[in-house]
């Protein structure tokens, strides 16, 4: 079942298209990632989407239900997390969960969602004493409070640390397991192929490729494409985390 | 209604943890509560003893007569004489006027109060004055008639056929602090309602806090009413203070209705807040806030009577400053504070404030901007 249809998406800029024609389905359940370089449209099409800006063209539908139409319904169904999550200082973190709920019209489940976070012994500290991938996490909580149906991530690993992003990408998994669609943007092309179970490529606005990371990766090799290199078992990255260990440092 | 009371539900929530966040942030503090209260006590320092005015006069008395003795001692026992014993010559007087700080020497002449050939005591007292101080002398020569008036009366009984009835408007006097409480009142009102919304959000509008916020369902008046709550709480806590200090250290003279002059001061300070939440609302960042905070605040601080009273401006100025947001506060809360009026009494005073309130929220809410 599709929960997200995006349907020849246009924004225009001036005379210049930053999203043009752009058409995209996720299935309920789904990790899909938009991937591309900055400048390609990425966080405008996912921001028309999460109707915080207008649509020039082109319709885009969450659970059945149009984001133009119905701005504060699908505000209501999603969570978003953008790409730098700030929050008002000198609030504990469980009077900010309990005010992002009050919003929704729900009670905040303060100590679980700070628990699924990994944060349950920081909920009287401030944002602004977390670390940034502790923010991270604290601002993936405020997003989820109400339970959403999709959950927004732009670009959630930036700037984190390896073992930060690892954590990062097995609480998105968690997320997801609860029944959670979940779509995000990355620069990060190995985030990409372990986390996204589809992936759209886009540049100049437009999707230019769209399909599962395996077969995207088969089709280039169909294509007679080798690597310059002999590429060994592991990378400088595998060496690193066996190295320092998984566990997050923070 | 169940949907009203879910919608009211953020706003409760969030004016209480924002009340909370007050008392953890030192700076908020520091303009919510201590700054005022600086102001308070700066101003009230100047003007808390002034309701005695006193002449500094130098005396010489050069007669041995028992009335000129009678006189000195009148002029050195009244209290609206400060007598300068260092002074002995006209000379050194002459000079301390000039400097000013002497108002007046008085001079009993040799021979004052003997009796002459009419059988009657009888002299004049001689006053000098300097000449840039004639308005103080004016004042001076009359307190010192009246002194005479009553030596004559003594000396010849005399039934005054007419005479000048005075007495004063209320039993308690206004003191010049009872003036300058009102004024620092309508500043403490107003720096918190411009200066506090209109360095807050263009901050938060940088760091992406609003952005967020938009991400939510949460509707612009939710979001309004609810920092309306919490400044409105600020305020109170804030003159609260005020009028404790003002109690405790100035003797500061309540008249009025506590209940009425609370709900006085919440309509100030949610129309002056609705000053502040338009240019901090509209402001993308803290440059483009920041002058207009200023262009908008300073004039009505000085025109509206806050530093010193309105009366002392030309009347044209007055007309103008009639019509400020600020003007109503001051004078509505000297009206209710210290002349003891109701909430009826000031109804001009509230009406203009309300009207005032409808222009600057109809602003802010057309100009509002989450990022």
């Amino acid at each position: 079942m599709d929960i997200v249809v995006a349907h020849n998406l246009k924004k225009k800029y001036g005379k210049k298209f930053a999203v043009n024609d752009v058409s995209f389905t996720v299935k309920k359940g789904e990790i899909f990632g938009i991937i591309g370089p900055n400048g390609a449209g990425k966080t405008t099409t996912l921001e028309m989407i999460e109707a915080l800006r207008p649509i020039d063209g082109g319709s885009a539908m969450i659970s059945g239900i149009d984001v133009s139409a119905k701005p504060r319904a699908i505000k209501q169904i999603i969570g978003v997390q953008p790409q730098t999550p700030a929050f008002e200082e000198k609030l504990k973190l469980k009077e900010v969960l309990a005010f992002f709920a009050s919003i929704y019209g729900v009670k905040a489940q303060t100590t679980d969602l700070l628990k699924s976070v990994g944060l349950e012994d920081r909920a009287n500290s401030y944002p602004e004493q977390l670390s940034g991938g502790q923010r991270q996490r604290f601002s993936i909580a405020a997003a989820l409070v109400h339970k959403p149906e999709v959950f927004f991530l732009d670009e959630p690993t930036t700037g984190l640390d390896p073992q930060a992003r690892r954590n990062l990408w097995d609480l998105i998994e968690s997320i997801r397991a609860r029944g959670v669609t979940v779509i995000l943007t990355t620069h990060y092309l190995d985030e990409a192929e372990q986390l996204c179970d589809r992936v759209a490529i886009m540049d100049m606005g437009k999707i230019i490729a769209l399909d599962t990371p395996e077969a995207l990766i088969k089709d280039l090799l169909k294509r007679g494409f080798k690597k310059r290199h002999h590429v060994e078992q592991a990378n400088l990255e595998d060496v690193f985390i066996d190295l320092t260990g998984k566990a997050l440092r923070d | 209604m169940k949907g009203l009371i879910r919608q009211l539900r953020p706003i409760i929530t969030y004016a209480r943890i924002d009340v909370k966040k007050l008392f953890r942030d030192k700076v908020a503090i520091f303009f919510t509560i201590v700054f005022p209260l600086i102001f308070l006590f700066v101003f009230g320092g100047l003007f808390g003893n002034d309701s005695n005015v006193s002449f500094k006069v130098a005396l010489q008395n050069n007669s041995s007569s028992d009335i000129a003795k009678q006189v000195e001692q009148s002029v050195r026992n009244s209290a609206l004489f400060e007598v300068d014993a260092s002074i002995s010559s006209k000379e050194q007087a002459t000079e301390k006027m000039s400097q000013g700080v002497l108002d007046a020497s008085i001079t009993i002449p040799e021979g004052f109060g003997d009796v002459d050939s009419s059988g009657l005591p009888g002299g004049t007292l001689e006053v000098f004055f300097d000449q840039s101080n004639a308005t103080g002398a004016q004042t001076l020569a009359s307190v010192l008639d009246g002194v005479i008036q009553e030596l004559n009366a003594s000396v010849v009984p005399v039934k005054q056929p007419f005479g000048v009835s005075v007495e004063a408007s209320s039993e308690k006097g206004l003191t010049q602090f009872d003036y300058t409480f009102s004024g620092l009142l309508g500043f403490a009102i107003l720096s918190l309602g411009i200066f506090g919304p209109t360095s807050a959000y263009p901050r938060l509008k940088q760091r992406g806090v609003l952005r967020r916020y938009r991400t939510t369902p949460i509707k612009v008046w939710q979001y309004f009413l609810a920092n309306v709550v919490s400044n409105s709480v600020y305020g109170l806590i804030s003159v609260g203070a005020m009028f404790a200090a003002a109690m405790v250290f100035f003797d500061l003279n309540v008249k009025g209705n506590i209940l009425a002059i609370i709900a006085f001061i919440l309509l100030s300070t949610i129309v002056l807040f609705g000053i502040g939440l338009a240019v901090g609302g509209w402001a993308k960042n803290e440059n483009q806030a920041a002058p207009l905070a200023n262009l908008l605040a300073f004039p009505m601080m000085f025109l509206s009577g806050s530093f010193f009273p309105r009366f002392l401006m030309p009347d044209w100025l007055q007309k103008i400053s009639d019509f400020l947001p600020l003007t109503p506060v001051i004078d509505g809360a000297r009206l209710l504070v210290t002349e003891g009026k109701t909430l009826v009494d000031i109804a001009p005073q509230i009406g203009l404030l309300a009207v005032w309130g409808v222009i600057v929220y109809l602003i802010a809410f057309r100009v509002f901007r989450w990022e």
